[in-house]
């Protein structure tokens, strides 16, 4: 039976990581839209989201086949290391070692590299839009279905965490037909920490649960989990910002 | 095929993002399984599973600030 204590991680989870990759495939669709229209580039949107859909179609209830304990390692592993990664990658860029994620920066790129394309190739252009489009909502569309079957499969929470993806892309198609540009704004890399964390303690639960191991109050270990990733993330991005020097009065 | 190449490229980097982090953790991992295989208690290999993560994590946040620390 699913319960709000195991459903609203997934859920969670699932809406934040589909949301920063989301963020993502919009500026990549709306630089091929700004040059060829919005027509090539819903196109080759819709075609990827299709392959998508159709992936957590077919490996989600496929999944349900296997046994809980290989399941459990199967995906808790990979969960893991996707999860730290993450967090790795976002706590780095809040400490400022590396650059945060910019998406007009971003756009400009995109747009650049299709006007370029353009120049060479004029007849082919709304192909090579769609095309864009289709990669790019394809590529980081990837890691939200792996989340979404990762997070879902064998607890019966497919179908909520399938919701609460949908719920982003809503959400980020909303706003971006309102403002009309890049969503520079999102805050990505909190996000980012945050689905790091969220990953983290899943990976760690269920690679736990994998090897035999009961974890005590079950579910709701996840929580204690998340809180210890929150806080190695925040002590690891701290020790990671680079010393301020001291100038003696 | 570069499409092809691009996704098989982003699968393996979703996982494979720092090679020394991808070690780490399954060093971890596979820590806590022998323990769990060799009979030792399970709650020992979860403390091990969940300890050993969050140290390999503030580990190669700081591994891979260094660079910047020392610009």
């Amino acid at each position: 039976m699913v319960t709000l204590s195991s459903a609203a991680p997934a859920v969670g989870a699932a809406f934040l990581a589909a949301t920063v990759e989301v963020v993502e495939a919009f500026t990549i669709v709306l630089a091929a839209a700004t040059l060829r229209g919005w027509r090539p580039a819903m196109i080759g949107t819709a075609a990827a989201l299709i392959l998508l859909a159709g992936a957590v179609i077919a490996l989600g209830p496929l999944l349900d086949h296997v046994p809980i304990t290989l399941l459990q390692l199967a995906i808790g592993i990979p969960l893991l290391l996707l999860g730290m990664g993450w967090l790795r990658k976002a706590a780095l860029r809040a400490a400022g070692a590396i650059p945060l994620h910019d998406e007009s920066a971003i756009f400009a790129r995109e747009a650049a590299r299709l006007d370029e394309a353009a120049r060479q190739r004029r007849q082919r252009l709304d192909w090579m839009a769609g095309m864009t489009a289709f990669q790019g909502v394809l590529l980081e569309g990837l890691e939200v279905v792996f989340i979404v079957i990762a997070i879902g499969a064998g607890r019966g929470l497919l179908l909520p965490a399938g919701l609460g993806a949908l719920a982003a892309c809503a959400l980020v198609l909303i706003l971006g037909a309102l403002v009309h540009r890049p969503l520079a704004q999102v805050p990505e890399n909190t996000l980012k920490f945050g689905v790091g964390v969220m990953l983290s303690a899943f990976g760690v639960f269920w690679t736990g649960e994998g090897l035999g191991i009961a974890w005590p109050g079950q579910d709701l270990a996840l929580f204690l989990f998340a809180a210890l990733f929150l806080a190695a993330g925040l002590t690891a991005s701290a020790l990671a910002r680079k010393p301020r020097l001291e100038i003696a009065p | 095929m570069t499409l092809l190449k691009e996704i098989v490229a982003e699968i393996i980097g979703m996982f494979v993002g720092d090679a020394r982090l991808t070690l780490a953790v399954l060093v971890v991992v596979g820590t806590a399984a022998a323990m769990v295989v060799c009979g030792l208690a399970p709650l020992g290999a979860g403390g091990l599973l969940l300890a050993g993560c969050l140290l390999v994590l503030i580990e190669s946040v700081w591994r891979g600030a260094r660079p910047a620390m020392r610009r």
